[in-house]
């Protein structure tokens, strides 16, 4: 605190700038999400950083080697494609359709899942009983299921995609809501609330909801890296993203026939993928160990 | 402790290893016995009469059955199989053919023959497509798209058993290319003995699905997508020195196919692609052969459908696409440009024909004057799968898809897998469609009629649904025309009707590749059809 | 605990048939005939239509036929596939076995590998070991299963030379799928070098197994980790070590069994995770599982088989979660249902 106070023993920093401390004092959850940063901001001004367009097909510069080569040149940084489109171009591009896509993905499966979860949270008896049954074995079904279920209900492309894998991310969210919201219910302040007169809505609104955010950001990481990684898969596989629309795994799926050829095709969108998820992982394991810090000081 | 369920696991992984490493030279002699040919898709039967497909014949022609006559792979002449003579009468309409006496059907777990390959094989196997009358012939579909094309089966009036090794074949008109047409990869000699028997049984359908022939190979089994098995057929009759296993490994990847040519998984491979070649060449073990394909990879135009039923609309969409780009994309310098649909390789190839040349204001003109909008939609219909003259219909669909954008055409780029692909196609479903044509000789008959002739196009050869009587007429005139001058004028005749109608716009003539590993022996690439590993095996 | 067993039997069944019900509803959701959908075969003509559509009850209400349907699955007339002809039963049954079997030695390095590997990381919490083993964890349990098996295949197959790319063993080898695992039916296979054979078999292994494995140990690693930390600060611990009881005893007897019990729900996830990586690493294998079994069923859009194959996986995964689930509650009662680990 720069400014000086009398009475600082007084000061209590709040619970989100506890969590930032402690957040920052491990470098390398630091070193994730600057690079994490990066990504954000490269998919956010994809326009404005990237050199060429991500679909312009150059039929002069097939196959150009990355400018770390001795056969490449300065003018493709990250090298062409079999079509003659810019590598570099196309994985900003494709960061900004898998992590936006990704990011997308999980704040609408987390405002259904909260939804269904404190519903269920809330409900008791036979019903709830066999609510919770139902969605703990439907939890179970692995997103590439859904995903060929609906790609061959709707057809192949991005959003149908997105749909599988949003449905697949919405039990996570339920089943912690769920537990979060019961553990809760049981505890005094909320009785408090209740013998104060609130129904259940505000109950929720008021009480369960502001205790709930740090547990939805945490559970929010990990769902990201869950859908970068699927929505990338389903692209690799020919289920997702079709070209020429740039997608991490497609890009990644359609280097394959070129593999040998030119490999930078392959290797350059894998590591994007990689470290995306990378930087997710630690930013969320990073999160996730200062609150934990937090709690138990 | 912990450490102790691992140090075990390790130990049992270590002990079956060691108990595993029997003799290094059982196993070199055991791996050796072995063909593996990474193939790139699913045959659709084992009989190759019924689909001209080449990953029909490839897995059916060479290896299980022999035709009467075989072409020379070397200078393309026609040479004796299983029939060791003919006689051609003066009038050109009777042919006479002596069989071979020494050549044994398949021995197999489902068939035992009981005696050699006579003449009633030979009837039986032609009758079949010829005769609707035939028992056989609506068996698996009754469709035979090679011989329907070509109208062979009207052409046929009689054949004839002259004794048990002797055969004559009476046509109706004289045919140049018959002899060429029998040597091909469709006319096979099935067993007529094995035949009966199935009847017999009540189970007819097995007889292209649980194939007999009489060739170097015998069928063992087959698994949809996985592999192909066949065993080497211990009495064949011609020279052999193959191996004793024949595998197909069906690889749909062109990248994993060379990915394990590399490991040795694979002894041989299909269609390896063309960005792969380099790869293929700076290699030691690795060989590629290379030939001028008898092939033409074209962009064919459905003309039932309007507005591809006006010719001016069809020009205008081949004006506005660049071929030596698309040459240079997606069969990196591995293929010639094609102005016709007949390859050099061919003796009636016109080097001077007419051909369409990039020019996209011509073509915005075209399209108006015929009526198109800017933002006319309409779908491309790229394969799924790499043959030689097209290795990428894809990436080529998504280069025309450019190109007509700059001039008003929306296209959208469809694909299924090859089976359904096909099916839709044959239904006329497509706008245009990006696909192509190997043919089985240098024949000019073989290139124009089951393009484009209207009896192509119930037997699905004819892609671009084209029935012109003009057409048809000139194709009949040049078959019935000895002298090869005479002939080759008059092909020059189709060419231009060709390019003022423009049913399709022809792309390219790729070369023809095999990639295969240095320690086999005998592999030979076949000009004329599809790949034949009788006589190839592993030098050990 | 037969209360337990009823409930969970009745929790089975009921999952079951939701599952069954949303299997039936794909063949009026699938592009396509319904009749097709269904069966598999496809009617010659009008009459033959007609037969079929009395025969599987088409012409009757929903309900009708859904106990059909659901009659005839149990029958084991499951349908044929539009792409290969093909009874499904008989091609699930030979690609069911191949996943499992790959999941199962899988899943068996993530135990034997991961849980020792997350035991000695949590009893060493915050050294440097600790965070050696953390980051390795953290950074393989980010590689796409896809990338990482392209990347092997790239080393080890290409590079080095020293494990074959695809398939279960070499076609050389003409093994017939009596059980569908391929250890088993090599056992059983009939006038074939049988170390030879196995030796190669387990070439083949290797590489898909470590690269679903790896992702699988990893995450095994992180939750085992954590859930000794949570342990080893109990007062019981601290109690125990006051006491003077030796670190071994405190260990074996606390430790060890302690942290183990929070890790066995979080396998019902794993498990999960395992097959759906597995189905995506089949793929680049081409090992004959049901995962590449399904992606080839989704390109040749043959519907019967999607929709026999949803219903064989998912009743797979489910099986194994509950039992999972149940064996949990049954070695530790005390425990409230949904009171999971964090990982």
């Amino acid at each position: 605190m720069p400014q000086f106070s009398l009475y600082e023993e007084e000061f209590h920093p709040s619970p989100w700038q506890r969590t930032w401390a402690a957040f920052r004092s491990s470098h390398i959850a630091i070193v994730g999400l600057i690079l994490l940063g990066f990504f954000v901001i490269f998919s956010l001004f994809a326009p404005v950083v990237s050199p060429y367009n991500p679909a312009e097909q150059n039929i002069d510069a097939l196959l150009i080697a990355p400018s770390w080569e001795s056969s490449g040149s300065i003018t493709h940084l990250f090298g062409t494609d079999p079509l003659g489109r810019d590598v570099f171009s196309r994985i900003i591009y494709g960061c900004r359709t898998t992590l936006g896509s990704g990011f997308l993905m999980v704040v609408l499966a987390m405002l259904i899942g909260v939804s269904i979860g404190t519903f269920a949270g809330m409900l008791r008896g036979v019903r709830s009983s066999i609510v919770n049954h139902l969605l703990d074995a439907l939890m179970a079904i692995p997103t590439l299921l859904i995903a060929i279920i609906i790609v061959a209900i709707l057809g192949t492309g991005l959003v149908n995609s997105m749909w599988a894998i949003t449905l697949a991310l919405i039990p996570q969210f339920v089943h912690r809501t769920r537990t979060f919201v019961r553990a809760e219910m049981k505890k005094e302040y909320i009785m408090a609330s209740k013998l104060d007169g609130a129904n259940k809505w505000q109950l929720f609104v008021h009480s369960i909801l502001p205790n709930m955010t740090e547990m939805l950001v945490v559970q929010g990481t990990v769902a990201l890296s869950i859908a970068v990684i699927d929505v990338s898969a389903l692209g690799f596989l020919n289920l997702g993203a079709q070209s020429p629309l740039a997608e991490l795994g497609a890009i990644l799926g359609d280097g394959l026939d070129v593999a040998y050829l030119a490999p930078w095709n392959v290797a350059l969108p894998g590591i994007a993928i990689f470290l995306l998820v990378l930087s997710i992982n630690i930013v969320g394991d990073g999160l996730r160990s200062a609150l934990r810090k937090r709690v138990s000081h | 402790m912990p450490v102790k369920p691992l140090f075990y696991a390790a130990f049992t992984v270590v002990m079956v290893m060691l108990v595993a490493a029997c003799s290094k030279q059982d196993e070199h002699a055991f791996y050796n016995s072995g063909l593996v040919y990474c193939s790139e898709s699913n045959p659709v039967t084992f009989n190759p009469q019924l689909d001209t497909s080449s990953t029909t014949t490839d897995a059916s022609s060479h290896q299980l059955y022999d035709r009467l006559l075989d072409f020379d792979p070397d200078s393309g002449r026609i040479i004796p199989s299983i029939a060791s003579s003919w006689l051609v009468s003066d009038d050109g309409l009777t042919y006479t053919f002596q069989l071979r006496k020494d050549v044994e059907f398949h021995t197999t777990s489902y068939f035992t023959p009981s005696r050699n390959f006579n003449a009633d094989d030979v009837i039986f196997s032609i009758d079949r497509w010829r005769l609707t009358s035939h028992p056989y012939h609506y068996v698996s579909g009754g469709r035979y798209p090679y011989f329907e094309s070509l109208g062979l089966a009207q052409n046929i009036a009689s054949v004839e058993r002259v004794n048990g090794y002797r055969v004559e074949i009476n046509l109706k008109r004289r045919d140049s290319s018959f002899l060429a047409n029998l040597a091909t990869d469709f006319s096979v000699m099935l067993s007529q003995e094995y035949g009966e028997a199935l009847l017999q049984q009540g189970l007819p359908n097995r007889i292209d699905q649980y194939p007999i022939g009489t060739g170097p190979f015998k069928f063992e089994n087959y698994r949809k997508d996985h592999y192909i098995r066949y065993q080497r057929h211990q009495t064949y009759w011609g020279e052999q020195d193959n191996a004793e296993r024949l595998i197909y490994d069906i690889t749909p990847k062109s990248s994993l196919r060379l990915a394990k040519l590399m490991t040795g998984e694979c002894d041989a491979t299909a269609f390896p692609a063309q960005t792969e070649l380099e790869v293929i060449r700076s290699r030691d073990d690795l060989l590629l052969a290379e030939k001028p394909g008898l092939n033409v990879g074209f962009w064919a135009f459905n003309t039932q459908r309007p507005p591809f039923d006006n010719p001016d609309v069809r020009r205008a969409l081949a004006a506005a696409i660049d071929k030596n780009t698309l040459l240079e994309a997606v069969y990196f310098d591995s293929a010639t440009r094609a102005k016709t649909l007949l390859p050099a390789a061919s003796w009636a190839f016109q080097n001077d024909a007419d051909d369409t040349a990039y020019n996209p204001v011509l073509a915005r003109k075209l399209l108006e004057n015929a009526g198109v909008e800017p933002g006319f939609t309409m779908t491309i219909w790229a394969m799924p799968i790499e043959r030689a003259y097209n290795p990428n219909a894809a990436k080529m669909a998504e280069l025309i898809q450019r190109y007509l954008r700059d001039v008003g055409v929306i296209a959208t780029i469809v694909s299924y897998d090859w089976a359904t692909f096909r099916r839709h196609l044959q239904e006329g479903l497509h706008d245009s469609v990006l696909i192509g044509w190997s043919a089985d000789n240098g024949d000019p008959d073989n290139f124009y009629r089951p393009l484009l002739s209207c009896g192509a196009i119930p037997s699905g050869t004819n892609r671009a649904m084209w029935c012109d009587n003009d057409y048809d007429e000139l194709l009949d005139k040049a078959l019935q025309t000895e002298d090869l001058e005479a002939r080759r004028l008059i092909y020059q005749q189709v060419n231009r009707l060709l390019y003022e109608r423009l049913p399709l716009v022809p792309i390219a003539h790729a070369y023809r590749y095999q990639a295969y590993r240095n320690e086999l022996e005998g592999m030979t690439i076949n000009p004329f059809g599809g790949v034949r590993f009788g006589g190839v095996g592993k030098s050990l | 605990m037969i209360q337990i067993l009823s409930r969970y039997g009745v929790l089975f069944i009921l999952t079951l048939l939701v599952l069954t019900a949303m299997s039936f509803s794909l063949v009026y959701l699938f592009p396509g005939d319904v009749l097709e959908n269904l069966t598999g075969i496809v009617p010659q003509n009008e009459i033959q239509r007609e037969a079929l559509m009395r025969q599987f009850r088409l012409d009757q209400p929903y309900i009708v036929q859904f106990f059909y349907y659901l009659s005839s699955l149990l029958q084991g007339d499951w349908g044929y596939s539009l792409a290969s002809g093909l009874p499904l039963r008989e091609e699930i049954g030979i690609a069911m076995p191949a996943t499992i079997e790959l999941s199962a030695y899988a899943m068996l390095m993530a135990l034997f590998v991961g849980i020792p590997l997350g035991y000695y990381a949590g009893l060493k919490s915050y050294s440097t070991t600790d965070h050696t083993i953390n980051a390795l964890s953290i950074t393989t349990y980010s590689f796409p299963v896809f990338w990482l098996a392209l990347i092997l295949i790239l080393f080890f197959s290409l590079h080095l030379d020293i494990a074959p790319l695809s398939g279960r063993i070499s076609l050389l080898f003409d093994i017939k799928p009596v059980t569908g695992f391929v250890l088993i039916d090599i056992m059983l296979a009939e006038g074939i070098d049988h170390g030879l054979a196995y030796r190669d078999a387990i070439s083949h292994l290797a590489l898909p197994t470590v690269a679903i494995g790896a992702i699988t140990t990893a995450s095994m690693v992180r939750i085992t980790r954590r859930s000794v930390i949570d342990v080893i600060h109990r007062p019981y611990i601290v109690a125990a070590r006051s006491r003077g009881v030796s670190e071994w005893q405190i260990f074996f007897r606390h430790v060890l069994r302690n942290a183990l019990l929070p890790i066995l729900p979080l396998m019902a996830i794993q498990i999960t995770t395992l097959i759906t990586n597995a189905m995506i690493v089949e793929t680049l294998f081409s090992w004959p599982g049901i995962g590449s079994w399904l992606i080839q069923a989704i390109y040749q859009r043959d519907f019967p088989a999607l929709r026999v194959g949803m219903l064989a996986v998912s009743t797979l995964v489910i099986t194994l979660t509950i039992m999972v689930d149940l064996f949990n509650r049954i070695i530790d009662p005390s425990r409230e249902k949904y009171e999971r680990a964090t990982v």
